[in-house]
């Protein structure tokens, strides 16, 4: 063949390549340069970031953050740039930001037990001397099941159990108090589903009320309004914080210490108590690190003590910069872990209404949900089917929000994920996936933009795994998940405390836990470099095979009329629980070795151990929390009835739900409201 | 005579107020069952005054509980404590809560008089099936019929769990009769004592359908708007479900379901049919008589789904309804049901189904054919469309209302009260909100689009590399020229 011949073919061929195509192909030698600087500079909504790009080991030996393939053939990049790509570039295999966040490590501060201070005193011990406090939230039963605390003694017992309760906003006002939660360091996250949108607006409204107080001591309204709230309420049958000795902090001393505690040590926090609801007579105290922060305006609304224009500049400020995440997920709840306790259309659209308002009132830096697949996987399903669900629950949110006439690129980005990481091998892979399908259907299936294309997902290493013989064990198993986590370029990660199978996590189990982490990110040479997965033949293979098997089962629940569908016949809670009796069956014969569980038993036969102590609230947190949702009902009884009312009519008017539940929860308690909801709801109904 | 182990042990299952974890629970009621007891299950998060009331209503040996989340002991002593109350002392009460429940609670708990709570060490030792037997053994100690029969007499505001109705007598008369005893002193002192309003005639609602069509949620849907409506009547609803043969046990599944049985003013009673083939207990006429004798207002019996051909309800109720859905295959399956002819009213449930105005087509035809009513307009017909999944349906609330005009018409009875319609959410003929049908394919479009992304970056990729090898050998015919 001549030359020119050749070169007539390779223009023919040229023409068959698709301007996007080309485009990659040209942009190569670009980028390529562009990772040999040490430095790397990007956009992060409209910010300018630039990072150091390499990392020096102890023998010189330069780290580059990011590698790039040496292939030569130019098929075999423009395939690497269409399916993998450099992290932070569709499909965004490898992460959907260029570089990981520099000075905040994906470590999250968990807590809930007892009443709020406590769970207060507890977010404030882990998060000290941290930059950036990223506050996980678990709470009890009682509140997860939508209800107030009472006497009732099915309810009693639980109170305050495996989690922090919470049942009016003020109980929220205390729990996040010395916390900023409008600081760009500062993000909460809070683990509810069913009655999500309650606490949500609880949260919301705690937020709101602190730069409310910030607003009156910046522009010395102290006074003024102290002397609004003396003249208004009565100061003694306002809410208090109690600190740990029992004794109350006193409202307003409160207000007037505040313009000289900067520092948190300051010994002008201790302040006298009023004893009206301690029965103590001592001096109470904020814990090392709260200011005091949420606590000026307890029992009250800053709506209560500022003009209404004020008040709403301040609350729409707060709405667009508080950070977060709720979980919210109620699609996995119904298949599997059962927190459900309004019927499934409402919860729905209870969602809809959250996103809908998100949306209206530009609350960008908050998940209105975290698409969960950590309960499926708890209840026994493989990671494929943990994948599959969980982002086939996430399209079936988008479709529902787009039924609803929103638009994609303004709720997606409100979206985030949340896996478990196990020991199995497609765990190693399971962000990638997930990053590759979210990334490409958004694009070519709802045309959404570069933002709503990046999944981004927060990860907890597996409870299932962790056992109850040889829990000294666990933490290798953590270790070794956290390690998968990091180099799949998780967000954020939780690692389990080594003692989770058998009780609640000790201050020195959860220490461990963190460590993991830490030493991960901090110590493992391999870790400073954040695509260590690419490029690599097993991860390559895994990942091809991970997305054809969720596809796979996207097929069967499509067959089964979509999740709604599969869920009326109970498909994915069927499967769930066979997968789980399968580990089981192979546990139990051995096939599936689980080291000092099934086998290398120690000499006495690694017997399962028991905890020596349990922690769990005391009665007197108990009777405190009752006699706190008791005193708010009565404070705001004259309005209940009327707040309720209007909440039933928005519903019949199939109005905004969320909206009216912001106002609602400034004087309904969280069990007013559920019960209010069933009557007009309807309430979950169970199946089998 | 001690007959009670010949006799059917039942069993209430569930999972612990405020608890999910229904995993464990799930696993026991299936072994229970496969053991020959008739298994009333209630699911997860259930207070203890729903699983009393429960127990009594349905008058059974024992009650088995898991409780992961805590609140164990005050949940169990608080079980006892209500049992004992209402003079259900007899009642045993199982529990396991895995490591949750700590040794010590545990002997706390037998102390204070619950049966069984069973350690993981118990599971190992035991293992699951003997953990099973022990509950059953223990419970066929429990000698629920006395010698003889005591009629204590009391009060009639003062009956179990505030009841406005003696659940208690009219439960043990049920159960009297299901193995054969004479309940004759039974119902005469349950007349002695009804409430002196007794109405002349009681009606008997009977619902009957395909299993799966929803029939236990349209029964919980009536039940409550019947309670919402008239605020002053009672209601007992009995419900069938079909016995193992091979076992003899039962899974009496249809009290899940039901939201609004949780009220003073509702007794429901689940009967398993003790022969397989069977839709209907041999007892039901016994038991509708021991209901009206207890003075309740209005009776629903509702039947096991058992084969097109079945009718077998007729004999026993005022008036019949018959749930179906639009999924029932070709026009001409409609042929072979039996009860299209009989019913008073068809309900088609799950309208939000594809193909539900086809369905009601066919079976307003089905409808006029087999009743000759060739000339009735459309809509006259009894013919009702309904999402009981969806809350407040308006199908339902129209439901309702044409039960109660069949009711007057066929028995000449008229609760007074007022029927108080909610605005309603959303109309049934209006389609499901949540995925519209003509999305419903979304997650194999989405499989299809990333499959196409994929087969095009292979294509792209493939072209790319006749570049590349092109461009070498063009760049090689150059360096040789």
């Amino acid at each position: 063949m001549q030359i020119n011949e050749l070169k007539k073919k390779y223009d023919q061929l040229k023409k068959q390549l698709h301007p996007d195509a080309k485009k990659l192909m040209e942009q190569w030698a670009a980028i390529l340069k562009q990772y040999e600087s040490d430095f790397f500079e990007f956009d992060v909504r409209g910010k300018k970031i630039k990072q150091e790009l390499t990392y020096q080991s102890l023998s010189g030996t330069k780290i580059s953050k990011v590698y790039l393939p040496k292939y030569k053939d130019w098929g075999d990049i423009l395939k690497w740039q269409l399916q993998e790509n450099v992290p932070g570039e569709f499909p965004f295999t490898a992460g959907v930001f260029p570089l990981k966040r520099e000075g905040e490590d994906p470590t999250r501060m968990f807590a809930g037990e007892g009443g709020p201070e406590r769970t207060n005193r507890r977010f404030h011990y882990v998060s000290l001397g941290q930059p950036a406090k990223r506050l996980s939230t678990a709470f009890d039963s009682v509140t997860l099941y939508g209800e107030d605390p009472a006497h009732r003694p099915d309810i009693y017992g639980k109170v305050g159990n495996s989690g922090v309760s919470i049942a009016t906003v003020d109980d929220a006002k205390k729990l996040y108090s010395g916390f900023d939660l409008c600081d760009a360091k500062t993000s909460v996250s809070m683990t509810i589903n069913g009655p999500a949108p309650m606490l949500l607006a609880f949260f919301m409204n705690a937020a709101i009320d602190q730069q409310c107080e910030k607003y009156i001591i910046e522009n010395n309204l102290r006074e003024e309004v102290n002397k609004l709230i003396e003249s208004k309420y009565e100061i003694e049958k306002l809410p208090k914080y109690i600190s740990e000795d029992g004794n109350a902090i006193h409202h307003t001393l409160l207000q007037k210490i505040a313009s000289t505690s900067n520092n948190a040590n300051d010994v002008t926090n201790v302040v006298e108590s009023e004893n009206s609801l301690s029965g103590g007579g001592g001096a109470g105290y904020l814990p090392e690190g709260n200011d005091g922060l949420g606590l000026r305006l307890l029992g009250l609304s800053g709506e209560d003590v500022l003009p209404k224009e004020v008040y709403e500049k301040i609350k729409a400020h707060a709405l667009a910069t508080v950070r977060g995440t709720v979980q919210a997920d109620i699609l996995k709840e119904d298949q599997a872990q059962n927190t459900c306790i309004f019927s499934t259309e409402f919860a729905l659209k209870l969602m809809g209404d959250v996103q809908e308002y998100f949306i209206e009132n530009k609350v960008q830096n908050f998940y209105s949900v975290s698409i969960s697949g950590y309960h499926i996987a708890e209840a026994g399903a493989n990671p494929i089917t943990q994948l599959a669900f969980t982002l086939a629950n996430g399209f079936t949110y988008v479709e529902y929000y787009l039924s609803r006439g929103m638009n994609i690129d303004d709720f997606a980005p409100n979206l985030s994920f949340f896996f478990s990481n196990g020991m199995d091998p497609e765990y190693s892979v399971i962000g990638r996936v997930a990053r590759k399908i979210w990334a490409k259907t958004m694009k070519y299936k709802y045309r959404a933009n570069s933002r709503s294309q990046k999944l981004k997902y927060h990860i907890q290493t597996s409870g299932r795994s962790l056992h109850a013989q040889e829990i000294d064990f666990n933490d290798i198993r953590t270790t070794l998940q956290a390690l998968y986590a990091i180099y799949d370029n998780c967000n954020s990660l939780h690692t389990n405390a080594y003692d989770e199978a058998i009780t609640t996590p000790t201050e020195e189990s959860v220490r461990r836990a963190m460590a993991i982490q830490l030493i991960i990110n901090r110590e493992l040479g391999t870790a400073k470099n954040e695509n260590p997965n690419q490029g690599a033949f097993l991860i390559e293979e895994l990942t091809d095979l991970v997305e054809a098997a969720v596809l796979a089962e996207f097929e069967r629940l499509s067959e089964r009329g979509g999740v709604l569908g599969a869920m009326e016949r109970m498909y994915q809670r069927n499967k769930i629980q066979e997968e789980s009796l399968y580990y089981e069956t192979q546990k139990h014969t051995g096939d599936y070795p689980i080291v000092g569980v099934n086998t290398f038993l120690n000499k006495n036969g690694s017997p399962t151990i028991l905890p020596t102590e349990v922690i769990r609230s005391t009665s007197k947190e108990k009777e405190f929390q009752i006699k706190s949702v008791t005193l708010f009902q009565e404070r705001h009884q004259q309005k209940t009835a009327m707040m309720l009312k209007r909440l039933q009519d928005v519903v019949v008017a199939n109005g905004n739900l969320f909206t009216e539940l912001m106002e609602t929860v400034k004087y309904c308690s969280l069990g007013q409201i559920t019960h209010t909801l069933y009557s007009v709801g309807g309430e979950y109904r169970r199946n089998m | 005579m001690n007959f009670v182990s010949k006799n059917k042990i039942r069993i209430v299952t569930a999972a612990a107020l405020f608890d999910g974890h229904d995993a464990a629970i799930n696993i026991m009621r299936r072994i229970l069952q496969s053991k020959g007891a008739e298994i009333i299950h209630l699911g997860h998060n259930r207070s203890v005054h729903e699983i009393v009331e429960c127990a009594i209503e349905e008058d059974v040996h024992g009650i088995a509980i898991t409780s992961y989340q805590g609140g164990h002991v005050e949940f169990f002593k608080y079980m006892k404590d209500l049992l004992n109350e209402n003079d259900c002392g007899h009642i045993k009460i199982f529990g396991g809560g895995g490591g949750t429940i700590l040794p010590g609670e545990i002997k706390e708990l037998h102390n204070y008089g619950i049966t069984r709570i069973y350690s993981p060490d118990d599971g190992r030792q035991m293992g699951l099936e003997g953990m099973i037997e022990d509950v059953i053994n223990k419970c066929s100690e429990t000698f629920l019929f006395p010698e003889v029969e005591v009629f204590e007499t009391p009060a009639s505001d003062s009956f179990a769990l505030g009841e406005n109705r003696d659940i208690k007598k009219v439960a043990r008369a049920i159960t009297l009769t299901e193995n054969g005893k004479n309940i004759t002193g039974y119902i005469n002192n349950l007349k002695e004592n009804s409430p002196k309003i007794l109405m002349h005639k009681c009606p008997v609602l009977g619902i009957t359908g395909t299993g799966g069509a929803g029939k236990s949620s349209v029964t919980d849907e009536i039940v409550r708007r019947f309670l919402n409506a008239y605020t002053d009547k009672t209601i007992a609803v009995i419900s069938v479900d079909p016995s193992k043969k091979k076992t003899g046990g039962a899974l009496l599944g249809d009290r899940i379901r039901m939201n609004s049985i949780s009220s003073p003013r509702a007794y429901m009673r689940s009967l398993a049919t003790r022969e397989s083939d069977k839709a209907l207990s041999k007892y039901v006429r016994e038991a509708i008589e021991i209901c009206k004798a207890a003075g309740y207002d209005f009776i629903i019996v509702e039947s096991a789904g058992v084969g097109q051909s079945d009718a077998s309800i007729l004999e026993y109720v005022d008036i019949s309804m018959y749930v179906m859905t639009p999924e029932y295959g070709a026009p001409s399956q409609l042929e072979k049901i039996n009860m299209l002819d009989y019913a008073d009213v068809i309900c088609i449930n799950k309208f939000d189904k594809t193909g539900a105005l086809d369905a009601l087509h066919d079976v307003r035809k089905q409808y006029k054919r087999s009743h000759g009513l060739w000339n009735t307009k459309d809509e006259e017909l009894p013919i009702a469309r309904t999402i009981a999944a969806q809350f407040n349906d308006a199908g339902i609330n129209e439901l309702f209302e044409r039960l109660m005009e069949k009711i007057a018409e066929k028995t000449s009875v008229q609760f007074n009260g007022e029927i108080e319609h909610q605005a309603h959410v959303k109309n049934t003929v209006s389609q499901s909100t949540i995925i519209p049908p003509k999305r419903v394919r979304y997650l194999a479009e989405i499989a299809e689009t990333i499959t196409a992304y994929n087969t095009w970056t292979d294509e792209q990729a493939a072209i790319a590399t006749k570049l590349y090898q092109l461009d070498g050998v063009i760049k090689m015919m150059n360096e040789e020229k």
